[in-house]
C-alpha cells in the first residue's frame, strides 16, 4: 500500500511537471510553411512574435536602391525574371566554392571572397525603394543640396585615394562608431546579421555589424527630451495588427546616411524614421523604413526588403573598434609616406 | 477498489496544483516580483549599479584625480568593495602585473579607449543597462560603448571565438537566473585599479530578485591562470525608476580618438 502511494505521487509529479512543460513546447514555432494560410505565432504574453535571427543577405548587391528605369513603377520581378536571377545566385555561389577546391587562387591583397556573405535565393525586388511609385529618390531641398555637397567634400570611404590626413576625414563607419539607423540594416557585404528579442513591453533590435543594440519600448510613453540627440535616434513601437511599427526621432543629424553602412544623403536631425516589420512566414520578415527628411527631401520615401533565417546563421560579436587596424595603419603609413617625401625632396 | 482510485485522483488533482503554485511562487522574500507568464522572473527593465567598483572592486580610500585641474569634480570617491572577503587571491605573478597595470591605469585602462568592458564590469559600471528578456534568449544592452549580449537559455553551446563580452549561456536555478560566461578574452579588466584576468576566465553570474526593484547580484571569478583559487563578488543592481527612464547612446570612441589616432594626425604648416 504503502509502495503503491510513492508510485502514484511519483507520477502525479511527473503529471505536474509535463503540465508546465507543455506551454514551454507550446511556444515552438511553426515551420516555414504556405503564406496565405500562415498565421504569426505569438510570444506567451500575446505579441506577434517576430524572434529569431535574420539576414539581408539576399539582397546583397543583386537590387539597386533606386530603380532601373525599364522597369518603371514596378517593384517586382516577373516569375522568369527571378528564374534568371536564382541562376546568377547559383553561379555566385559555386564561384565561392571554387576558393576552397583552390585556396592559392586568392593572390590580390584583398580579403578572400569567404570573408564576405551572399545571397542564397533570388531577390524578388527591382529595387530597395518603394515609394514614390517610381521607385527613384524624391527631389531633394535647395537646403539639403548644399548640405550634402558639403558632407562629401569632408567625408571619404575605405580604399579612396585622398590623403589620410586624420581620422576626422573618415565616414563614422570607417571609425567604427556606428553605421546609423538606415545603414545598419541595408544589406552590405558581410555582418547582415539582425537579431530580435522580445521581452514583455519591449523588442530588442541588435545588428552584428558595429554592434548596435536598439532598445524599442512597446508603450505610449513620450521621446526623450528634444535636446537628447543620439546617432541610432529614440525609438518607439507599438504593434498595428501583426506588425511592429517603430517610430525613431531625435537623430544627430548629418553624421549617417540612407546609403549602406551609413554612406549616402545624411539624414537631418528633423528625420523621422518608420520602420515596419511583419512576420510573413516562419523564417521571414518583411521589413521596410520611410523617411520623412524635410530638410533635405520634397517629399517621403520607403524602401524595404525581407530579412531571412537562414540556417546556420548566427552573429558574432563585431568589435569594430577595438580591432580597427585598419584606421591606425592607413594613418601611420601616410605620415611615414610624407616623411619618405620629404627626405626624397631634400636629397634632390 | 473504485473508491482508492478516485481518492488516488483526488490526491493526485491536489498534489499538482501545489507543485504548480509552489513553482509560480518561487522561493520566499521575493514575492511580488514581474513574473515571465511561464513563471519565471521577468528581469526585463533599465538597471543600474550603484558601487564605486569602477574605480576598484576592493575597498579604497579617495584619492585626488588624475588631473589636479579638474578638482574635486574628477577626484576618486572612498568605496566599499564588492569583493567578498575583499581579498582577490593573486598568483604572485599576477599580483606584480596588477601592480604595474594600477601604475598605468590612466593609460592602460581599456576603459579608458572606449573597448567593450566585458563581463563582468559591464555590470558596475557607472551606466545603465536594459535587460529584454525573451523566451529563449535573454538580451543585455549596456550603454557604455553600445556592447552588448545575447545570453542563449537553450542547450549550452560552446564559444565560437574569444571575445570581450564573452559567451554567455543561462539556465534557472529556482527563481534564480546563472549565466556562465565563457569564451573571455585577456584584454578587459575589472576596474580603473588594474584589477585583471587571464582568457581562461569561467564567470558565474547569479540573479535574484530580492525585491521588485533589486536584484542580488552575484559573480563567481575562476581564472586558474591568474588566481588560486575561485573568488566571488557581490552588490545589489537597482531598477531606474525615473519616469520614461531609457536608455541612451555613449558611444565613446570620438571621445577616444585623439588619445589613440592623436599623434598620426598631419601636422598643420
Amino acid at each position: 500500500m504503502k509502495h503503491r502511494f510513492l508510485l502514484s505521487a511519483m507520477l502525479v509529479g511527473i503529471a505536474a511537471l509535463s503540465m508546465l512543460a507543455a506551454p514551454i513546447a507550446a511556444q515552438q514555432r511553426p515551420a516555414n510553411s504556405n503564406a496565405s494560410t500562415w498565421t504569426p505565432p505569438k510570444t506567451p504574453w500575446g505579441d506577434p512574435d517576430l524572434q529569431g535571427i535574420y539576414t539581408s543577405d539576399d539582397y546583397i548587391s543583386n537590387v539597386p536602391f533606386a530603380r532601373a528605369a525599364q522597369y518603371g513603377t514596378r517593384l517586382y520581378l516577373t516569375d522568369e525574371e527571378v528564374a534568371a536571377q536564382q541562376a546568377r545566385v547559383q553561379t555566385a555561389a559555386q564561384n565561392a566554392l571554387q576558393e576552397f577546391a583552390n585556396p592559392n587562387a586568392n593572390v590580390g591583397t584583398g580579403p578572400p571572397g569567404h570573408w564576405g556573405e551572399r545571397a542564397r535565393n533570388a531577390p524578388r525586388q527591382t529595387s530597395l525603394l518603394m515609394e514614390p511609385e517610381d521607385g527613384q529618390l524624391p527631389a531633394m531641398t535647395a537646403e539639403g543640396q548644399a548640405r550634402d555637397a558639403a558632407a562629401r567634400r569632408g567625408r571619404q570611404g575605405a580604399g579612396t585615394a585622398l590623403p589620410a590626413d586624420s581620422w576626422e576625414g573618415y565616414t563614422y563607419y570607417i571609425r567604427c562608431i556606428t553605421r546609423g539607423i538606415a545603414g545598419s540594416v541595408l544589406p552590405v557585404i558581410y555582418g547582415n546579421g539582425t537579431e530580435i528579442v522580445q521581452g514583455p513591453g519591449y523588442v530588442m533590435i541588435l545588428q552584428e555589424m558595429v554592434h548596435e543594440a536598439r532598445v524599442i519600448p512597446i508603450d505610449s510613453r513620450p521621446h526623450v527630451g528634444s535636446n537628447i540627440k543620439t546617432y541610432m535616434g529614440d525609438s518607439r513601437g507599438r504593434w498595428e495588427g501583426n506588425t511592429l511599427v517603430i517610430e525613431t526621432t531625435n537623430l544627430l543629424g548629418e553624421r549617417t546616411g540612407i546609403g549602406g553602412n551609413g554612406g549616402g544623403v545624411t539624414f537631418s536631425d528633423a528625420a523621422k524614421i518608420t520602420e515596419r516589420l511583419t512576420r510573413t512566414s516562419g523564417d521571414t520578415i518583411s521589413y521596410s523604413m520611410r523617411v520623412e527628411d524635410p530638410k533635405n527631401f520634397t517629399a517621403p520615401f520607403t524602401f524595404g526588403f525581407p530579412i531571412k533565417q537562414e540556417p546556420g546563421y548566427q552573429n558574432f560579436e563585431y568589435a569594430c573598434h577595438e580591432g580597427n587596424n585598419g584606421m591606425m595603419n592607413q594613418l601611420s603609413a601616410a605620415r611615414a609616406q610624407e616623411k619618405a617625401d620629404a627626405e626624397a625632396a631634400k636629397q634632390k | 477498489m473504485r473508491n482508492r482510485v478516485r481518492l488516488l485522483i483526488v490526491v493526485a488533482a491536489i498534489a499538482a496544483t501545489l507543485l504548480a503554485s509552489v513553482s509560480l511562487l518561487g522561493q520566499a522574500g521575493a514575492a511580488g516580483i514581474p513574473r515571465m507568464p511561464d513563471g519565471k522572473p521577468n528581469f526585463t527593465g533599465l538597471w543600474q549599479a550603484l558601487t564605486g567598483a569602477n574605480w576598484d572592486i576592493q575597498d579604497h580610500s579617495a584619492e585626488p584625480g588624475p588631473f589636479y585641474q579638474l578638482g574635486a569634480a574628477f577626484a576618486i570617491p572612498a568605496g566599499q568593495g564588492i569583493v567578498e572577503g575583499n581579498e582577490i587571491p593573486y598568483r604572485p605573478e599576477a599580483l606584480e602585473q596588477k601592480r604595474l597595470n594600477r601604475l598605468n591605469r590612466w593609460t592602460a585602462d581599456p576603459e579608458t579607449k572606449c573597448y567593450m568592458p566585458g563581463i563582468p564590469r559591464a555590470t558596475y559600471m557607472p551606466y545603465p543597462f536594459q535587460i529584454v528578456q525573451g523566451t529563449g534568449k535573454i538580451a543585455f544592452a549596456y550603454e557604455f560603448a553600445t556592447s552588448n549580449r545575447v545570453v542563449n537559455m537553450g542547450p549550452p553551446t560552446k564559444a565560437p571565438v574569444a571575445s570581450w563580452m564573452g559567451w554567455s549561456n543561462g539556465r534557472w536555478e529556482g527563481d534564480t537566473l546563472v549565466i556562465d560566461v565563457t569564451g573571455n578574452n585577456e584584454q578587459t579588466w575589472f576596474d580603473r585599479a588594474g584589477n585583471f584576468h587571464s582568457d581562461t576566465m569561467k564567470v558565474t553570474e547569479r540573479f535574484t530578485f530580492r525585491n521588485p526593484d533589486v536584484i542580488n547580484y552575484e559573480a563567481t571569478i575562476e581564472d586558474p591562470k591568474t588566481f588560486t583559487r575561485p573568488w566571488k563578488m557581490s552588490f545589489p543592481i537597482y531598477r531606474r525608476l525615473e519616469n520614461n527612464a531609457k536608455l541612451l547612446e555613449f558611444k565613446c570612441v570620438e571621445f577616444t580618438e585623439e588619445l589613440i589616432y592623436g599623434h598620426l594626425r598631419k601636422p598643420t604648416n
